[in-house]
């Protein structure tokens, strides 16, 4: 596991895809240990700002790790680095994409190049009179240092 | 979640608010793999998909300062320096780093540490959650 192929600045790295369940959230509930009502509680959730179950942030997140371990593999989980802003709530039932592109490639002394990327996790609207249109979820910048 | 009332003003920088200890057997890594869909390479491999780890270090946040429904999580940052192998034990420490309030909420930020049974740091991160007040 591990990086194949040359990458430079402004290379896409292969997205990743997923519909999120309310069953998937749930899960995701009992996995974490994270059992806020925002997320499995229906009745808390109508009354909350959002007026309905929301995602886990980390849950959504994984998904930019996902993507940087299909990129970079094992070096992702030796050296990832990432930080990400939460800017908008995922609902079960949405469509959301994670994509990343490669912002900088830098020579690290003693060898090796730490690889900088961009990465947004965007909810897809799908709107058959309207069209599509995306929300950003999740912004982040991950690097990660390869041979 | 628990219902215990914690006073969050009281919280102070410095302060551990969190150590868990957690067995990453199959059974553990396999659910959050399912859960999140992973696909990647290291999901199935014998090692364990970083952001679980990472996961599992905010979890013992959330039960540990029980963390109110409606809190939310702003931002999070994280540094994996190691691999962590499925069957392995890591223990996740959290310590607050900031605690202030803004525009009518609790701003907590909370330094995570986790390390593997030879006590070596497997992961280090930063958590920013919102509490309502």
């Amino acid at each position: 596991m591990g990086i194949t192929a040359p990458v430079a600045a402004g290379d896409a790295l292969a997205s990743v895809q997923q519909l999120i369940t309310q069953e998937a959230v749930s899960a995701y509930a009992k996995a974490s240990g994270d059992f806020n009502p925002i997320h499995i509680d229906a009745e808390f959730a109508a009354g909350s700002h959002f007026g309905r179950r929301i995602a886990h942030g980390m849950m959504i997140a994984a998904t930019v790790s996902e993507l940087m371990a299909g990129a970079f593999g094992l070096d992702w989980a030796r050296s990832g680095k990432l930080k990400l802003r939460f800017r908008a709530p995922v609902f079960p039932g949405d469509q959301i994409e994670t994509r990343g592109t490669i912002k900088n490639v830098e020579g690290l002394e003693g060898g090796g190049r730490r690889i900088t990327c961009t990465v947004v996790t965007v909810r897809v609207r799908q709107d058959p009179e309207e069209g599509d249109s995306e929300e950003a979820a999740i912004t982040s910048l991950a690097s990660v240092v390869v041979a | 979640m628990n219902d215990t009332l914690v006073d969050y003003s009281s919280l102070a920088a410095g302060q551990s608010v969190s150590r868990q200890v957690y067995l990453l057997d199959a059974q553990t890594v396999s659910a959050y793999i399912a859960a999140v869909a992973d696909a990647s390479p290291i999901a199935g491999s014998e090692f364990v998909p970083p952001m679980a780890v990472a996961a599992l270090s905010v979890r013992g946040v959330v039960n540990d300062l029980r963390i109110p429904g409606g809190t939310l999580h702003l931002g999070q940052e994280i540094e994996f320096v190691d691999a962590v192998r499925v069957g392995e034990t890591i223990t996740c420490a959290a310590e607050l780093s900031q605690n202030s309030l803004r525009g009518g909420s609790r701003i907590l930020v909370v330094d995570l540490s986790v390390t593997a049974e030879d006590g070596k740091t497997v992961m280090t991160g930063k958590s920013t959650i919102s509490v309502p007040v």
